[in-house]
């Protein structure tokens, strides 16, 4: 799997969710100071990368760690690495 | 406290029979209905089921942030859109509502009837991790009165009325008492919810549905008529923009009328057994409240639902308060009974029947038999409505009265 579907998949959580254009994701975006999630948001991000990726993110110390969205496509990227059902789940 | 007076400057509805007040008004007087049948309940009960939906086009919803959209159910959609309505109309300074002395008072059944049975739904699927944050935040009972105080940017009190069908009217008492109080010169109230199976099913289980299948879904709610045979379900919203006279008249605001008096009390016997000794009770606390004779009652909006034993309790109360001269109309053979928003939204036609001096008729009333004794028109009818009362009655054995009285 490559990034730019990584991209895709995280990008349409925040298109949906958020309301966001396209246009305004990129990678060097802090999430909280320029796309202005909030604490529901951040949560909401999570429930929904969840639900795209079919994993379980919730008590990952890591996804407490992300910034920006480039920090989410990597974080995904690694993600798809240790878990092919991941991979298998987009590809469906 | 009776020196502070309460005028009405603003009122927003959504409403299965538009989502503005003149588009309701207009509906009503062309004796329309906004009950169809609901092919999409159809696997909920087995069989056709008369509702009122309200239709909200999502362009329409875009114009409250998402920052508060997101913590909305329906119910608060609606409460939402309703109150921008109302709030365009008052001409308020928006700059108002974070002065501390602004409040809101918003009731509904409860917080988001659809956002509940989602809620329990993923509960018992096994989905919880899949709702969102904002998802308590829907369901809670105080949802449409926070969200609505969020989108206005209000920081006055903020209180929520949950009494069933008598929500929307306990609101606009509640904020009438804050302004007479001191406490607020400022108050958003009223009331709103939604239709949805579950909903319809609880006031079937209890034989109060009106559920007959019929060609003619539109019929079935008939308030006050000898063929009732129980409520079709609606759902809406009605808001008010409420200020104390001072603040109204200082500003040069349109005054559409006036709160003049307000009760409200409960039976203390049976929580859905209406009883006409107690919502006789409650009106004539009203009246007294606002200084106000029986004789000099124009119009009572009454509450009747279209069941059997509800209807007659409140023909006989108003009978026994008022007498056999007059008038009286019920909305919900036009709307369905829109529960929490029902005391709020009508109020909305009440203010266009006293700007134009009419009175509109209950919609399917053709021939009367136990709720007879009362003035109950057939058509439109031409009248000076100075003084208005205006009934709820909820499951829990609560009442509600309000007395308006035009400022002309």
């Amino acid at each position: 799997m490559d990034r730019n579907e990584i991209i895709k998949a995280v990008n349409s959580i925040f298109i949906e969710r958020f309301e966001l254009e396209e246009s305004e994701l990129t990678p060097e975006k802090n999430i909280i100071e320029d796309l202005q999630l909030d604490s529901l948001d951040i949560v909401d991000m999570i429930v929904g990368l969840q639900q795209k990726f079919g994993i379980m993110l919730r008590d990952n110390p890591e996804i407490r760690n992300v910034r920006t969205l480039g920090d989410v496509y990597d974080l995904f990227e690694k993600l798809a690495k240790e878990h092919p059902e991941i991979v298998e789940r987009l590809t469906k | 406290m009776k020196d502070r007076r309460a005028i009405v400057t603003g009122i927003g509805v959504v409403s299965p029979l538009g989502n503005s007040v003149p588009e309701l008004y207009l509906a009503l007087k062309e004796n329309r209905s906004g009950i169809r049948s609901m092919p999409e309940w159809y696997d909920a009960f087995g069989k056709d089921i008369a509702n009122a939906p309200v239709v909200i086009d999502p362009a329409e919803a875009k114009k409250i942030s998402r920052k508060v959209r997101r913590t909305m159910g329906n119910a608060a959609l609606f409460a939402g859109l309703a109150a921008q309505e109302a709030v365009a109309q008052s001409g308020i300074d928006p700059a108002c509502f974070a002065s501390g002395r602004t409040g809101c008072v918003i009731g509904s059944t409860v917080g988001s009837a659809s956002s509940m049975t989602e809620a329990c739904l993923a509960e018992y699927e096994g989905r919880r991790n899949d709702l969102s944050a904002c998802h308590f935040f829907r369901l809670m009972s105080h949802s449409s009165s926070f969200n609505v105080a969020d989108m206005l940017g209000i920081n006055g009190p903020q209180l929520s009325t949950n009494s069933a069908c008598a929500s929307g009217l306990q609101a606009i008492g509640a904020a009438l008492e804050l302004i007479q109080l001191g406490k607020a010169d400022v108050v958003v109230a009223g009331g709103s919810d939604e239709s949805t199976p579950l909903v319809a099913s609880s006031f079937q289980l209890l034989y109060a549905l009106a559920e007959e299948e019929t060609d003619e879904p539109d019929k079935l709610s008939r308030p006050f008529d000898a063929g009732r045979t129980g409520l079709v379900c609606a759902e809406g919203a009605g808001i008010l923009v409420i200020e104390e006279y001072e603040h109204a008249r200082k500003r040069g605001a349109d005054m559409l009328f006036e709160l003049a008096g307000y009760a409200t009390n409960c039976s203390g016997w049976h929580v859905s057994h209406s009883d006409e000794l107690q919502i006789a009770n409650c009106m004539r606390a009203a009246l007294d409240d606002a200084g106000i004779a029986p004789s000099e009652v124009d119009y009572v909006s009454a509450h009747a639902t279209g069941t059997r034993v509800g209807d007659a309790a409140e023909a006989a109360a108003i009978r026994a308060v008022l007498g056999e001269n007059t008038p009286v109309s019920s909305l919900k053979g036009h709307l369905g009974h829109t529960l929490g928003a029902s005391g709020a939204l009508e109020l909305g036609a009440v203010a266009g029947m006293m700007k134009e001096k009419i009175i509109i008729p209950t919609r399917n009333l053709e021939n009367v038999d136990d709720c007879a004794g009362i003035l109950l028109p057939r058509e439109i009818e031409q009248r000076k409505v100075r003084v208005c009362l205006k009934n709820s009655i909820a499951f829990g054995g609560v009442n509600a009265t309000l007395v308006c009285r035009s400022l002309d």
